[in-house]
């Protein structure tokens, strides 16, 4: 952006906008067109009312709008919505992007500062779109010693893996992108790539700090992994399912933190030491080696791995709340849909208009997202709140908590579970179902 | 290049085991200087400081100035806690030219000298704060430091950087308001030190990173020649302003402050303190003050000392600041020098760190009260 | 003004100074200095002395005794014993500062060691200056020209980086100390001590 203008031509001008659209036609027509068809060939077309749902009839809602709710509705039985926006990416990059908000606000509060506050018009509102820019236009530098294929790749797999983990949580009864019988060893098999991603990453920067906050992630990560899987095995125990929606639906009485409380201390602790929170943020030590492992990232690639971070974060703190608060259930507060809309229609005035397909969502569903979300956003709260309070762990004192005291307590976790299944308190044909 | 090296530069072997790190100039946990520290995988082997990279010849430059041209730039090795360092510097003057400095100034400079210990210690603590990674530690200080710095801005119209003291007493008077304003900031900053307690001190993660590291005994902490809050957290109790009092410290209520620990925990902790001690001398001081009188005795133009020394020293943030002005009969001193208190701990930093774990590193470091500006004057 | 003479560190003359303080009566315009008052010295101080200089007769020489404020001067071959002596007898245990003073007019270097101490309740508010001279040469060759005297880093520990800022500084040399080398000047520094008077600051 340093050259000066030249002067301005009206002609040139307009020769340059006919240009555009000459360009803009031709690729439409040639490029544009043409992938449509291709992808429209195999993606599954659903079936509205009996009709197939072409692209042209998709536009039909301009015409007709009493037909656009059916093919709404529709669409949101499909996968691709599932991934897509909700429960999978878009809701929780929705969510990171609130949660890195509220973060900044939360700690300046805290910190006897204001935060964001310039950015639009409502207490700095905009400021993450804004950092969102000018992330975009930066200039990605790779050093010129660094693995580049490696180097590209590694904030992408980052995001995946965080979008992995996401797509295995359920967010309301029958809304999760992948409903496996085996959902939470599919969870700490997601969770095992974290580490391979962060070496991956810091070896491939060629870079001395780098190099040693790879290192650092790496024993970071590995030392808590096991208590977190151990300290899961105590629902898992109780509840006889591995399946992440049925030890939801297992809780509609009671809440498993009431039974298992050194289970979720333990677990609240290893996840933040995986998701490098403070007190364990290790290997992103400012004072003592810049920046770690993500040093060498700059531009969208830095952007990119912050998303996955953020994104990492939502996915853990819902899994808590799945695994220990109770998911979705809680007392129905929505006010249910008013029935007169659907047999008699909306009248405003002189017009009485009839809206088929009408609701879109049902109850039941709206209200066990609303709860979700406030449990999920709590827990979130609670993982903020250290990093105003707490400095930096050592690493060997970080090592010690990991490997013996954890393990210890995860222990202890899962005899109290036994105890309480072979007592008969809990789990099938106990005292309290 | 087989010619002979000069005295003291020596070659060095590299080893395989053993690496070099630079924790640098450039570096976010280093300050202005360089530590060529040498680790055997977790364990420091050898530290070698090497201080000078904000040299800027302070005392070549005193003596091509006078002595009241030499205030401005005399107070730019720390321009926090510029009262303390200009303090040593008009005592000794006024004793080679002779001055008597009135009562209301005495007070008054205790007072600004207090204020100024306070800014120091704050802006210390934050950064010791962000060096172990708590950031509301840095937070915290830096905005409660406002309120010191208004005060002084009143008085002496600089944020920092204030040149108020002068030979023969201060610039000019303290405002009207001064006094009322000085009790409410000191009455509300005492309550916030409470809730630095709280965060920061009793902080278990805090604790276990900083008991027991790089601990100073006493006999070393005399044999070193360590001063300052080094030297009282070892349990020597040796604070300048109760040991050789100067101006009024004689008629003020305090303690000084010890700890016998020894470690980097204490270490931190003797600041706090004496910031606490430093709310009582300012309120004690602002009641005895006289209300009323002049402030500063002028003097001749171009004043001249005679064949003559003088060797002053003054408790300061950091330890004992010391000059020692030696004048011939030019309006020039003939030859200043500056004992600073960070130049003098310099020497526990390859002392302490050698066995200890790098992660113990800015805990020790920076704990040794350290300001990496002044020791280069 | 206060008149005191100098003495320099020749054997064959041993000068008793008077030593007074001079007090000021606060005027508001003071021009010249008056003696308006002779203080008798110290007594505590001059007892101090009196022991070095009974113990070491002509290798020391006072050089005043003020409130607080000793100084004695000796040759530089001496200078070992001296200060083992104030560290044992005198219970001073460490250096407060150590710095040069450039004589160019008498061809010497001027080398001020500042003692207090820390671990004696009597001697608290006492600095010691011990001071020795060495001579100077026009065109310093730091390290190995006749600028050197033995370093006293073997009885105070705490002189360790003094003495390297002061050989930096001014050239001196300290022998014994197993540490010569560059402190604060960057380590490609080829012009002549800074601190000497014949280095000239641009434009003074």
């Amino acid at each position: 952006m340093s050259t000066i203008a030249p002067e301005f031509r009206l002609s040139r001008f307009v020769a340059s906008l006919t240009d555009l659209i000459l360009w803009i036609l031709v690729l439409f027509t040639l490029v544009g067109l043409p992938i449509v068809m291709i992808v429209l060939f195999y993606i599954e077309l659903p079936v509205i009312n009996g009709e197939l749902l072409t692209p042209y009839l998709a536009l039909t809602w301009m015409a007709d709008p009493s037909r656009t709710l059916p093919i709404i509705k529709s669409l949101l039985q499909t996968d691709f919505f599932r991934i897509a926006a909700f429960p999978g990416f878009g809701f929780a990059a929705l969510i990171a992007a609130a949660t890195i908000f509220i973060e900044r606000k939360f700690l300046a509060k805290m910190q006897l500062r204001v935060g964001p506050l310039y950015c639009g018009k409502v207490e700095g509102i905009l400021q993450l779109m804004s950092d969102g820019l000018k992330l975009l236009s930066k200039e990605i530098i790779i050093p010129a010693k660094a693995d580049k294929p490696i180097f590209w790749a590694a904030p992408l797999l980052f995001v995946g893996t965080a979008a992995a983990l996401v797509s295995l949580i359920p967010v309301a009864p029958g809304w999760v992108v992948a409903d496996i019988d085996v959902g939470i060893l599919a969870v700490f098999a997601v969770i095992g790539f974290f580490p391979i991603i962060t070496v991956l990453s810091s070896w491939a920067s060629n870079s001395k700090f780098p190099f040693i906050g790879g290192i650092r992630a790496l024993h970071q990560m590995i030392s808590f992994e096991i208590p977190l899987i151990l300290s899961l095995l105590g629902i898992v125990i109780l509840t006889g399912t591995l399946n992440l929606t049925e030890i939801v639906e297992s809780q509609q009485h009671y809440w498993w933190i009431i039974f298992m409380p050194i289970g979720a201390i333990v677990f609240f602790t290893t996840l933040l030491a995986e998701l490098e929170r403070i007190p364990f943020d290790l290997p992103e030590a400012e004072s003592e080696i810049v920046a770690g492992w993500l040093t060498e990232f700059s531009g969208m690639m830095y952007g990119l791995v912050q998303l996955g971070s953020y994104v990492k974060l939502y996915a853990f703190a819902a899994l808590f709340t799945i695994l220990f608060l109770g998911g979705w259930n809680g007392p129905m507060v929505w006010p249910p849909f008013p029935e007169e809309i659907i047999t008699e229609g909306i009248t405003m005035g002189p017009i009485t208009v009839k809206i088929p397909g009408l609701p879109l969502l049902d109850q039941e569903m709206l209200n066990a997202t609303l709860w979700f979300v406030i449990k999920t956003v709590g827990v979130i709260m609670v993982i903020l709140l250290p990093r105003g309070v707490f400095p930096r762990i050592r690493i060997d004192l970080l090592l010690h908590t990991g490997w013996y005291k954890l393990i210890g307590l995860a222990f202890v976790n899962i005899f109290i579970a036994l105890a309480l299944l072979y007592a008969g308190v809990l789990g099938p044909g106990g005292l309290i179902q | 290049m087989t010619t002979q090296l000069p005295p003291g530069i020596q070659l060095e072997k590299v080893d395989e085991r053993i690496m070099t790190l630079n924790v640098g100039p450039q570096h976010p946990g280093s300050g202005h200087m360089r530590l060529i520290i040498k680790v055997d995988g977790d364990y420091i082997v050898s530290c070698d400081p090497d201080p000078g990279y904000v040299h800027r010849g302070e005392e070549k430059m005193a003596e091509y100035r006078n002595y009241i041209q030499n205030i401005p730039h005399l107070e730019r090795p720390v321009i926090h806690d510029s009262c303390n360092i200009l303090y040593p510097y008009c005592l000794a003057v006024e004793e080679l030219l002779g001055i008597e400095v009135p009562e209301r100034a005495k007070y008054i400079r205790v007072i600004a000298s207090e204020l100024n210990r306070c800014v120091y210690t704050l802006y210390w603590l934050g950064i010791y704060g962000i060096f172990l990674g708590h950031s509301t530690m840095f937070m915290w200080p830096m905005g409660d430091r406002e309120l010191f710095i208004d005060l002084l801005e009143g008085l002496s119209g600089a944020r920092v950087t204030h040149a108020y003291l002068v030979p023969g007493g201060v610039r000019n008077d303290a405002p009207s308001n001064f006094e009322e304003k000085c009790l409410r900031h000191v009455n509300y900053f005492e309550k916030r030190l409470k809730e630095y307690e709280d965060i920061f001190y009793q902080n278990p993660v805090l604790k276990q990173r900083t008991e027991g590291t790089g601990i100073l005994s006493r006999m070393d902490a005399i044999r070193l020649g360590t001063t300052g809050s080094v030297l009282r957290s070892a349990g020597v109790d040796f604070d300048i302003r109760k040991k050789e009092p100067y101006d009024v410290y004689e008629n003020l209520d305090f303690q000084s402050q010890v700890l016998k620990d020894g470690d980097s925990y204490a270490r931190s902790r003797v600041p706090y303190l004496d910031m606490l001690e430093s709310c009582r001398i300012i309120k004690d001081a602002l009641k005895k003050m006289p209300k009323s009188g002049s402030v500063r005795t002028k003097l001749k133009p171009n004043p001249k000392g005679g064949n003559d020394e003088a060797y002053r020293r003054v408790e300061s943030g950091r330890g004992a600041l010391g000059m020692y002005v030696v004048s011939d009969s030019k309006p020039e001193p003939y030859r200043l020098k500056i004992s600073v208190g960070s130049f003098r701990n310099l020497i526990c930093m390859p002392y302490l760190l050698k066995g200890e774990k790098l992660g113990n590193m800015p805990a020790v470091y920076w704990s040794l009260n350290y300001w990496p500006v002044e020791a280069d004057r | 003004m206060s008149s005191k003479k100098k003495t320099n560190a020749k054997p064959s003359e041993t000068v008793e100074e008077e030593s007074h303080l001079v007090k000021e009566e606060s005027k508001p315009d003071i021009s010249t200095k008056e003696e308006s008052a002779v203080v008798p010295e110290p007594t505590f101080e001059k007892s101090i002395a009196s022991r070095i200089v009974s113990k070491f007769g002509a290798k020391t020489v006072i050089g005043f005794i003020k409130p607080n404020r000793i100084r004695i001067n000796t040759k530089k071959e001496d200078i070992l014993s001296v200060a083992s002596y104030i560290r044992d007898e005198l219970n001073f245990d460490h250096a407060e500062s150590v710095s040069g003073v450039d004589y160019p007019a008498s061809k010497e270097i001027e080398v001020v060691y500042h003692l207090g101490s820390y671990s004696d309740q009597q001697l608290e508010k006492q600095i010691l200056t011990l001071a020795t001279r060495l001579p100077r040469e026009d065109v310093p060759n730091p390290g190995n020209d006749s600028t050197r005297m033995p370093s006293l880093r073997d009885i105070f520990y705490s002189v360790e980086f003094h003495e390297r800022e002061c050989f930096e500084m001014l050239g001196v040399y300290f022998e014994g100390h197993p540490d010569n080398r560059r402190l604060l000047l960057p380590e490609d520094w080829a012009d002549i001590p800074p601190l000497r008077k014949d280095f000239r600051i641009k434009g003074k």
